[in-house]
């Protein structure tokens, strides 16, 4: 039973109520059909229904499409260098562990060049929210093969088509050590993009959620067979997933119960190639924040700073003679 | 049967109908030193392993804070005694801990440590040299350490302020981190004010920040000219300066909780509270004159978070904290702050203090209560040999449980250390909460120890042990806790009793423990009972149990009796008078109370259960009756209704395929339909597409629209204007989206 106080009740009543408006900032410049948009309205929605405080909120990201996000949010942002969206965004989280802080990267950012920050930001999962926006290929720069792309995928440096299979973000995220929430959504299912964005944020830990978006620009039809046949898109649900409502189950009918503890059947599941599961692949409450973990007991005050400093530097002080010798 | 024998029987019946003893058919029992037979195991409880004594571990507020000796010792063994010198130490460490308990019975008080070592000297006057070893192996392997307690009259307040203190404590780290937290951050306000002002862009205040060491390498006249052009102008309010300070000055002077270590905020600190009381009154009084600095505290912090996250909006919140706790503080807003220990002896509890503790238990206070109840079979006033003066005490945590918001625990002294987990919720408990503890020690009346008085209660039914925990979820079945108590679904618990009888032949036979024998070992109710002498014993003597199970109609033939043994552990048969059967049977009464709101033999199930098994069987036998001709006709019957169930659980909103509209819910914001036309199509609050204005556009706007759309969700439907140009190249395209 966790009943809120009355004075928790009458703080609340003078709480101060968001519009999307109040999240949205300056026209995105993406391009006409990007489906960064869709991920911009489910996470203004967010942010509005959860009425997160826009001075408490930052958006972290990298260099890429997806990382020009933070500019349409009117609230924090950084707009970081390449590949290193995620150890910013730790650090903003480890000095404000007070902020909501979210990531939005892209398949190269976050696949490639920031790889390895990936890798290791699952490892300590601290409580902020990934999304990987993965339209397999890089659209900033006018069309190179990502880690993502396709085999085959025929590009500006892969002008035969690519040689290589392509990563799936999904099942590196799951075989790290710590690894506490995994989603995938795409973003033609709105709703349901919604519902996991949520599920998201309200995870303790860092959720990761690929989104499968299509780019209109330079891969046109390559989601085409996925976005035009339902059944190619396999819905997750569970009592302690994601539940599917009446309107969606009638679209998306090929559905799947799996228990999101299950981290086993969750590779399973994210191995597949034919489907795209769409939903929670895996949720454990129970993992540690590294905040948290390294949390001081004791309070940081200015003078136990000042006795720190002084003891470190104290190590390398050059006393003079006579008052060594008055030491001694 | 013969004249003496019914004799015999009709003087055994006299007495249990009117508790007048006839001396030549039997025995009064003054002076036999008589026990109930099931406690001939039972005389010397230093030479037994069992719960007590236990040890009071320091700074631990869970079921780790009070352990028991032999646990303890276990647990060593299991470390320490391992390979060839396992048995030698087993041996030798068990010896110890019989010394120590010994010592701690005797009356020697102190640590655990302090009494290890007294034992261990002792029984190294043996001088074998294996002795130390043995002691200091299983030593390393006990890592713990408190004062030892064992199971006599001082236990119950003992046991519960050790927990008590060690929550309190926790509780106050807590507060005070909150607190010190609080303090910092408003002062980093008032710091970073400063600094903005024109005192803190000062030279002078600059050089200062700056120290001696490089005070000369700095131009202060530039760096403050520079820091007042280049800060923003935007000034701090004056009432929100008056307001932190006032925060500041609240939080320094609370005396709820011992002020912060660092000598510097000891100096000039008011005293703490002290939250340990005698009586109810106190703490209420207490609690009374210090409520309004309880609220002023409660509301300093509320404001001072708010401040932090700098939320604090005047026209907002100044109307809301002037009435801030106008009507009290609720449970919630209470709950971080100290709870209130009172510690009672029902002895000395007249009734006003009586109507103030039921005032505690009913008013959400976090005020615990400890009732220790040392004699539940004083006699009454009104006629020697009524129980029902101990009673009063006895009901006590049950009429708490009826106020439904107070954590109640009910138990023997010898059962705390089973309990002890529950004494810590009762103690975390966010409201009032009753420990009603039987000690067992009520002089010489019994002449047995506490511990085995207490556990004779509680076995016997005459004070059951129970926990009622509001927090634990909404029904009885989550609150309500009997299981502490052996063998919950009877009456009375049932034992195996073995003796050697005259031919030194074994016999074995089940014993009930009831309230008689229970009483039968107090000697104020000696009166009450009767030896038989072992020539006169016959076939008209039953056990209690039994007795009491049985519907009497006229005069008796069987008189109730119960096994004791003597000081020689020689069996003796003793039989009671009604008064004692009428005390028992009342406490039957009042344990199947206990049961049915533990849901054992509940008659409210047990008669639903009657009810719906009745219902269940005509039904069975219906459908029986009525098979060969329902099957082929139900068939079909219930798949119309499963369809019609399916169809009403997802209902799907008809569109006609002339109308022009938008699945709305999958729009996933492309932003190619509203660029193509942003009267005609436009974004809800969600940012999904819907159609706005059908008449903003045309119909090749819209099909065009539907081509676009990157999920195929645009159905253009019909044109409104049949001349539009191009109309059935138009249609063609639309039939792909109808």
């Amino acid at each position: 039973m966790n009943m809120m106080s009355a004075t928790e009740c009458l703080l609340q009543m003078c709480d101060e109520h968001f519009e999307l408006e109040d999240y949205q900032s300056g026209v995105p410049r993406w391009c006409t059909g990007c489906g960064d948009n869709a991920i911009l309205a489910a996470v203004q929605r967010l942010c509005r229904d959860e009425g997160l405080r826009p001075e408490k909120t930052v958006f972290v990201s990298g260099i890429g499409c997806s990382s020009r996000f933070p500019h349409y949010m009117k609230t924090y942002g950084f707009h970081g260098i390449h590949g290193r969206a995620l150890p910013v965004a730790e650090g903003v989280k480890m000095a404000r562990p007070d902020l909501t802080v979210f990531v939005n990267t892209g398949d190269g950012d976050c696949c490639s060049i920031g790889a390895a920050h990936w890798i290791h930001a699952i490892r300590y999962n601290m409580n902020i929210t990934v999304f990987l926006h993965d339209n397999q290929i890089y659209g900033l720069t006018k069309k190179q093969a990502s880690p993502t792309s396709p085999i085959g995928t025929k590009s500006n440096t892969t002008p035969r088509g690519s040689y290589l299979e392509a990563l799936n973000p999904l099942s590196v995220t799951l075989g790290v050590q710590n690894v506490s929430f995994v989603a995938q959504a795409v973003d033609w299912a709105p709703e349901i993009l919604f519902d996991i964005v949520k599920a998201a944020y309200h995870h303790k830990g860092l959720s990761f959620v690929r989104i499968v978006q299509r780019c209109p620009e330079w891969l046109p039809k390559m989601l085409d067979p996925w976005l035009h046949d339902p059944n190619k898109v396999q819905l997750l649900h569970h009592e302690n997933g994601l539940q599917v409502s009446a309107g969606m189950g009638r679209v998306y009918k090929n559905q799947l119960q799996h228990d999101p503890l299950d981290i086993d059947r969750a590779r399973e599941i994210a191995s597949s190639h034919e489907t795209i599961p769409v939903g929670i692949l895996y949720r454990n409450p129970e993992v540690p924040c590294y905040e948290d973990l390294r949390r001081p007991d004791t309070l940081r005050t200015p003078e136990l700073t000042r006795a720190g400093f002084n003891r470190e530097l104290d190590k390398y002080t050059v006393w003079p003679q006579d008052a060594k010798a008055k030491a001694a | 049967m013969d004249r003496d024998m019914e004799a015999d029987t009709q003087s055994h019946v006299a007495f249990f109908l009117t508790g007048r003893r006839q001396p030549e058919h039997l025995d009064a029992v003054d002076g036999l030193d008589l026990r109930p037979a099931l406690f001939a195991g039972y005389r010397e409880l230093s030479q037994l392993r069992y719960d007590f004594p236990v040890v009071l571990v320091p700074g631990r507020a869970d079921s780790q804070s009070v352990q028991s000796l032999s646990g303890l010792i276990d647990g060593a063994l299991a470390t320490a005694a391992r390979g060839s010198d396992a048995e030698r130490i087993r041996k030798h460490v068990l010896a110890l801990e019989q010394e120590v308990r010994a010592l701690a019975e005797g009356g020697a008080g102190g640590t655990l440590a302090a009494l290890w070592n007294a034992a261990a000297s002792r029984l190294a006057k043996d001088a074998d040299p294996s002795l130390a070893d043995s002691f200091k192996r299983a030593r390393a392997a006990i890592k713990v350490d408190g004062e030892v307690a064992i199971c006599d009259a001082a236990l119950p307040a003992r046991l519960l302020r050790h927990a008590w203190s060690a929550v309190q404590k926790q509780k106050a780290e807590r507060f005070r981190k909150d607190l010190d937290r609080l303090v910092q951050k408003l002062s980093d306000i008032l710091k970073a004010d400063f600094a903005r002002s024109e005192a803190g862009r000062s030279p002078a205040h600059l050089q200062e920040s700056v120290g001696t060491g490089y005070g000369g390498s700095f131009d202060f006249d530039a760096l403050s000219h520079l820091l007042a052009t280049a800060l923003p102008k935007d000034t701090f309010p004056e009432s929100r300066r008056q307001r932190i300070r006032e925060l500041l000055a609240v939080l320094h002077a609370q005396q709820f909780f011992p002020p912060a270590t660092a000598p510097a905020a000891l100096a000039g600190a008011p005293a703490p509270y002290s939250f340990e009381f005698e009586s109810c009154a106190e703490a209420l009084a207490a609690f009374r004159e210090r409520s309004p600095r309880l609220i002023e505290l409660a509301r300093a912090i509320a404001i001072a978070q708010l401040e932090i996250d700098g939320q604090y909006n005047e026209a907002r919140h100044d109307a809301l904290f002037e009435q801030f706790g106008a009507n009290g503080l609720d449970p919630q807003d209470l709950e971080p702050f100290p709870d209130y220990l009172v510690c009672l002896n029902a002895a000395k509890m007249h009734a006003e203090e009586h109507a103030q503790l039921m005032e505690i238990l009913s008013s959400g206070l976090q005020i615990k209560v400890l009732l220790q109840i040392d004699d539940i079979l004083e006699d009454a006033a009104a006629g020697a040999g009524n129980l029902s003066a101990g009673l009063r005490s006895r009901q006590v945590a049950n009429m708490a449980i009826g106020l439904n918001e107070a954590y109640v625990l009910q138990s023997s002294s010898s059962n705390l250390f089973r309990f002890r987990e529950r004494i810590v919720r009762g103690l975390t408990f966010g409201g009032p909460a009753l420990f009603s503890v039987y000690s067992g020690a009520n002089g010489a009346a019994s002449g047995l120890p506490p511990y085995l008085v207490s556990a004779a209660a509680m076995e016997s039914r005459a004070f059951p042990a129970f926990t009622y925990d509001p927090s634990a979820g909404a029904n009885w079945a989550a609150r309500f806790y009997l299981e502490g108590n052996s063998q919950v679904d009877l009456d009375w618990p049932i034992q195996g009793f073995a003796y050697e009888d005259e031919q030194h032949q074994r016999v074995s036979e089940d014993l009930a423990f009831t309230l008689v024998d229970f009483v039968a070992s107090d000697r104020r109710y000696a009166r009450h009972l009767a030896r038989v002498p072992r020539e006169k014993w016959n076939g008209s003597m039953i056990a209690v149990d039994e007795s009491l199970s049985r519907e009497r109609k006229g005069l008796p033939d069987k008189v109730p009796s119960v096994l004791m043994v003597d000081a020689d552990n020689v069996l003796q048969r003793v039989i009671v008078d009604e008064r004692l059967i009428r005390e028992a049977r009342r406490c039957r009464e009042m344990w199947h109370s206990l049961q049915e709101l533990g849901g054992v033999h509940n008659s409210h199930a047990e008669k639903l259960l009657a009810r719906e098994k009745k219902a269940w069987e005509e039904r069975m036998q219906k459908e029986a009756e009525a098979q060969p001709a329902a099957v082929p006709a139900a068939t079909p019957a219930a798949a119309a209704t499963a369809v019609a169930a399916s169809a009403a659980a997802e209902p799907e909103a008809e569109h006609s395929p002339d109308e022009a509209w938008i699945d709305t819910p999958r729009c996933s914001t492309c932003n190619e339909c509203t660029q193509l036309n942003g009267k005609m199509f436009a974004y809800n609050g969600n940012m999904q597409a819907y159609i706005a204005d059908i008449n903003a556009g045309t119909y090749a706007q819209l099909v065009e629209a539907a081509e676009n759309c990157q999920v195929a969700i645009i159905h253009p439907g019909k044109p409104r204007n049949p001349n539009e140009p191009g109309i059935d190249a138009l249609l063609k395209r639309a039939e792909a989206f109808i």
